[in-house]
């Protein structure tokens, strides 16, 4: 019962303090391709991306209901750091659901004219202005939006002295952008104003550590918080390796002890509830060090002993890795590792996908007899009149000549194409109750082959994984030499998924492979089921900056990159990396091995 | 010939056209779609005072569409020469727009003209034509698009002088506008600026942005009363793309110069 007249009374006063307007609630991830695409436009860094903010604690002024109900204390405000452009997650502030979208479209376009704000009033009257000058489209929409933003402002008869003056400002340099150079200070913050970006906060500055971090495992669950904001994030310098070390004998302590009667069924259980407690706070401190206070004990758990795993061939190559921060190649930076399983046994298809495949192998077979008409034979299906012709013209005519007709003949298709997998530890992620992603990849990866011995386009099969630089794995699934049978299909339904994604060295080798393949059109295709990622620094822009370059030389070679990936969120980053039409995305996985030969034939017959 | 052909020139593409021609060596100009190349071509014709031919190249193009063949009338049959016989004979410009787009045999009659030799071998008839002195080979591509798997052959790209175009410089590219449009110049400077924004999405959002041609459209269809915001969709956006979301942010682009 209390805890029933409890919510209804949390209910009751949260909706009376509330300003906002849920029915003409826009959500940021409805509109993030546009946005990024528009941002992109106007002048924005094309390797940004656009993510949700998260919530800041302002000191403003509150109205007594917004004090009792305690709402109003925090807000989304639009900033930018490095590599993101923070948005709120959704918009409600007005009545008018276009007024809403209208102000997501405005925020990146001041963001993609100030990529800093150093002084926070001048700043954005600066941009609004030069903005509404460049731009005079915008002009309706921004006197809309200032107007309906100054209405949602604190009355101007709330306030005080300075604070008074403070707020006049403020409105006036909304409504004439430009005019105002000096804030006059008054106390705690001025109410934010939701159409003016703000400075990167300080803390989300990351703490950069040289260590090379461990390989963690102990994930809570493989699946993702879908909440749509984002915590504020702190990183905290604990690189000391002295904390927590007695520096006293131990027999010098005193020591007493009592007897204390706890209950800690419930304590045990604390994994359940640490994003309820994340939720609650508002600085999450994230440390460099994944186990803190255990001891250290540096070797991977993670790899196979090596009876267990696939055959190292060779030594391993080198291959060179781009660094965008310093806006250099270096070289034989990663340790590609070429591995073979040699122990798998010979294996006939799959049961459940000769259905399939019978019908695929006869699609692709289809290709194989592509016709094109060949002219001056001496027998064929029509006459060749430009050959007639040109004999009859000769001055002296060869009589024993007859190649007057022109029959058609099968195309000849010079074709070779290198299917790159992602085998990292993500594919083991489950999509229903028996399937994981891997099962869909090997069964793409089968089909796959199936149908291409039928069109008899050249091809290889590779998968890959990494840890860290220094192995990145490279699984040889079917050589482009070797012939697809029983031997290859069991070295594909032994693959396991482990490690994580360092795309661009991969792509660098696919590359080197596939050049030497003599073929007219060369195609890589890779399967991805997400970002490249690894336990170094690479993630986050770094691994899409070293992937694209890896493409742009994959492309200079003249191959022909494409991408067909199971991650919804792809399109941000694929289209950077890919280029326009260098990708699909596949909506729903189980439908991937028959996506992936459509586009085959897709890219393999535009320029027949 | 013909009237009087507008060009502004980029860079100094004039003076090194100039130059090959008194030098009898062939061109080859590269650049995005509608930047301006053709127009090129057209205006030094006139400057040289000599007639252009103009072969549009595609998959199907052999090479007697180029040298000739012949035809058949009711007293038997007769030789016709092709656009590109015809210019060595007369001593015009043949320019052969999108280059790559021919296949590659049909590219190899042009090897014996391009060189120092300067001679057409015509293989129905059996003869070699020595090239009017005035006689000039101007071929034209552009790189961006499907290069990766059209690309010349580098046997042919070592024949030629070559030139760069890209799209002009905003203020130039609104000179044009206004000179071919009749548009007033406020409005001319916003569609470049759009333009340019537009430019900014190219390779890896949208496969080729915006061209001078298509700017000069919209400005077009604007001056002789159409809706800006209108024009700019169906002559800026929905040419370049056909992606829903696309299409919807490039509206929203638009809608920042012109609002509806």
């Amino acid at each position: 019962m209390e805890e029933l007249i409890g919510k209804t009374w949390h209910r009751l006063i949260c909706q009376t303090s509330q300003h906002e307007n849920e029915t003409a609630r826009i959500h940021l991830s409805d509109l993030s391709w546009p946005l990024t695409l528009f941002y992109r436009a106007l002048g924005g860094h094309p390797g940004k991306k656009i993510v949700p903010a998260y919530a800041t604690r302002f000191r403003h002024k509150r109205r007594l209901i917004q004090r009792i109900a305690g709402t109003d204390q925090k807000h989304f405000i639009s900033w930018q750091d490095e590599e993101h452009l923070n948005l709120p997650p959704s918009i409600a502030y007005f009545e008018d659901a276009t007024l809403n979208t209208s102000l997501y479209y405005w925020l990146t376009a001041m963001s993609a004219k100030l990529p800093s704000v150093d002084h926070w009033f001048e700043d954005n009257q600066r941009i609004c202005a030069e903005l509404l000058k460049e731009r005079p489209g915008l002009k309706k929409t921004y006197h809309k939006l200032a107007k309906a933003c100054i209405d949602k402002r604190p009355l101007l008869s709330e306030l005080q002295n300075n604070e008074y003056e403070r707020e006049i400002a403020i409105q006036d340099a909304l409504l004439k952008p430009g005019n105002h150079h000096t804030l006059p200070i008054a106390k705690g913050d001025p109410f934010p104003v939701w159409i003016w970006l703000y400075p990167a906060p300080l803390r989300a500055v990351p703490v950069k550590t040289d260590e090379q971090l461990e390989s963690g495992s102990n994930k809570q669950s493989s699946k993702q918080n879908s909440s749509e904001s984002r915590k504020m994030a702190q990183r905290i310098d604990d690189r000391k390796q002295t904390d927590g070390l007695i520096v006293f004998q131990a027999e010098s302590l005193f020591s007493w002890s009592e007897q204390a009667d706890l209950d800690r069924s419930q304590i045990d259980d604390m994994d359940d509830d640490l994003i309820s407690v994340a939720e609650d706070l508002d600085i999450v401190s994230v440390s460099r060090q994944r186990r803190s206070g255990m001891a250290k004990l540096k070797f991977d758990l993670d790899l196979p002993a090596a009876e267990n795993d696939d055959l190292p061939l060779g030594e391993g190559i080198r291959l060179p890795e781009w660094d965008y921060r310093k806006s250099k190649l270096i070289e034989d930076y990663c340790l590609l590792q070429p591995m073979l399983a040699d122990t798998v046994e010979p294996t006939a298809l799959p049961e459940h996908l000769s259905n399939i495949a019978r019908k695929l192998k006869k699609r692709f077979s289809i290709l194989q007899t592509q016709r094109s008409w060949q002219r001056r034979q001496t027998f064929g299906d029509e006459i060749d009149l430009d050959a007639w012709l040109q004999n009859t013209t000769q001055p002296v005519r060869d009589i024993n000549r007859q190649d007057y007709y022109q029959s058609q003949i099968t195309n000849q298709r010079d074709i070779a194409c290198l299917l790159l997998a992602d085998l990292s530890m993500s594919t083991d992620a489950m999509i229903s109750e028996e399937k994981n992603v891997i099962d869909v990849i090997k069964d793409t990866l089968l089909l796959f082959a199936e149908a291409m011995t039928d069109a008899g386009d050249q091809f290889g099969i590779y998968g890959f994984s990494s840890v860290k630089n220094t192995q990145v794995r490279y699984h040889i699934l079917k050589n482009f030499k070797e012939t697809y049978n029983d031997m290859t299909r069991g070295r594909i339904l032994a693959t396991r998924p482990g490690f994580y994604t360092r795309m661009g060295a991969a792509i660098r080798q696919s590359t080197q492979i596939l050049s030497m393949q003599a073929a007219k059109q060369r195609l890589l295709m890779v399967i991805s089921d997400g970002k490249p990622n690894d336990i170094d620094q690479y993630e986050g822009r770094y691994g899409i900056e070293d992937t694209r370059r890896a493409i742009i030389e994959a492309k200079k070679q003249g191959l022909q990159p494409f991408c067909v990936t199971i991650d919804n969120q792809a399109h941000d980053y694929l289209s950077y990396l890919f280029g326009d039409n260098g990708f699909a995305i596949v909506n729903d996985v189980s439908k991937l091995p028959l996506i992936l030969p459509r586009q085959y034939l897709k890219l393999t017959t535009m320029n027949a | 010939m013909q009237n009087n052909h507008y060009y502004l020139p980029h860079n100094r593409e004039i003076n090194i056209f100039n130059f090959a021609a008194q030098n009898r060596l062939p061109v080859l100009l590269k650049g995005p779609t509608g930047c301006g190349k053709t127009r090129f071509v057209e205006h030094m014709a006139e400057k040289l005072n000599r007639p252009v031919y103009t072969v549009a190249c595609h998959d199907d193009l052999t090479a007697s569409d180029l040298v000739g063949r012949y035809l058949l009338n009711p007293e038997g049959t007769y030789w016709q020469d092709g656009p590109l016989t015809r210019a060595v004979k007369e001593g015009g410009i043949c320019y052969l727009d999108e280059v790559v787009e021919a296949r590659k045999d049909t590219t190899v009659v042009l090897h014996p003209l391009s060189d120092h030799r300067r001679v057409l071998s015509i293989g129905q008839t059996g003869e070699t034509i020595k090239a009017h002195d005035d006689f000039m080979l101007v071929v034209s591509y552009n790189p961006g698009y499907q290069n990766m798997l059209k690309g010349l052959k580098p046997s042919t790209r070592q024949r030629f002088v070559a030139m760069s175009f890209d799209y002009q410089k905003p203020e130039n590219e609104m000179t044009i506008i206004c000179q071919e449009s009749g548009i007033n110049k406020e409005t001319a400077k916003q569609l470049v600026s759009l333009a340019n924004d537009l430019r900014r999405l190219n390779d890896h959002d949208i496969e080729e942005a915006a061209s001078t041609r298509l700017l000069i459209y919209a400005a077009m269809m604007i001056n002789s009363g159409m809706p800006a915001k209108e024009a700019c969709m169906s002559c800026l956006a929905e040419p370049i793309s056909d992606d829903k979301d696309t299409l919807a942010a490039i509206e929203r682009i638009i809608d920042t110069y012109f609002e509806s």
